[in-house]
């Protein structure tokens, strides 16, 4: 009878223990695949290599050159849109 | 006798553990490496840059966009081939790719003065909703701007890129 006990216990361990195994699995199947679909948007922000301290977009370079060759009036009309939009 | 069957039982067991953690992983894996990079952001800004460099260098604008009389009309026919770009796409195939190019007098930032435009027209509607996660598999929008001088005159310009391709890079 003891025998028969031990063996019933034995089957529920590794059924639990399959259960375990296979909710682990699938949870992790479900991860990978939601990562993959996060992870997967490549921004340049993200590559970008660092030429000074801070990175310095190609496009608002343009702007810095026409400001420094810029008369005074132009030159407010740059920092009135900088200001606007916050760069 | 008993001792063995439940032996043989459990390696039976472990093997189909293994086949099952094995197939886990490479679920995992094939999940994980089915889902393309989507790159069309870059793409769309690696665009703009090269447009923004034709278009102006040191901040001054190419000479090129100029005639005697304002904006050259040679350059708005010919834009794509004088930045070097190509926007064609395959036999049978749609455009994947747009450019829009808007110029304003940096006096009256509300007037349009010059624009230009490159590639498959219809890519530009999907800009408006390009937010909604619901709408990822149409054209990814991307838009800078920027100040440039001919002369001393000051213009604002805007560099609109769309891209398409949404089946190479969106699962």
């Amino acid at each position: 009878m003891s025998d028969k006990n031990a063996q019933i216990s034995d089957v529920i361990t590794w059924v639990v223990a399959t259960i375990i195994i296979i909710v682990i699995l699938v949870v992790f199947i479900y991860a990978s695949s939601v990562l993959a679909q996060k992870t997967k948007v490549i921004k340049l922000k993200e590559i970008k290599v660092e030429i000074s301290e801070k990175n310095i977009d190609w496009v608002e370079l343009k702007t810095s050159f026409a400001y420094s060759e810029s008369s005074e009036e132009n030159k407010q009309i740059i920092d009135a849109w900088r200001e606007e939009n916050e760069i | 006798m008993n001792n063995k069957g439940s032996d043989k039982i459990l390696s039976i067991y472990w093997f189909a553990i293994l086949v099952l953690v094995a197939g886990g992983i490479f679920m995992m894996t094939i999940s994980f490496y089915n889902h393309p990079y989507d790159v069309r952001e870059i793409e769309a800004e690696i665009i703009i840059n090269n447009i923004a460099d034709c278009l102006s260098q040191n901040g001054e604008l190419n000479s090129e966009l100029f005639n005697a009389t304002g904006f050259s009309e040679d350059f708005r026919t010919n834009f794509l081939a004088k930045c070097h770009l190509n926007f064609e796409a395959g036999e049978g195939e749609e455009g994947q790719y747009y450019s829009e190019i808007s110029f304003y007098n940096a006096g009256d930032l509300n007037s349009l003065a010059y624009e230009i435009t490159g590639g498959n027209k219809n890519l530009a509607a999907s800009c408006s909703i390009q937010n909604e996660k619901e709408y990822k598999r149409e054209a990814i929008c991307v838009e800078k701007t920027f100040f440039s001088l001919n002369g001393e005159n000051l213009y604002l310009i805007k560099i609109l890129s769309a891209i398409g391709k949404a089946e190479k890079n969106v699962r």
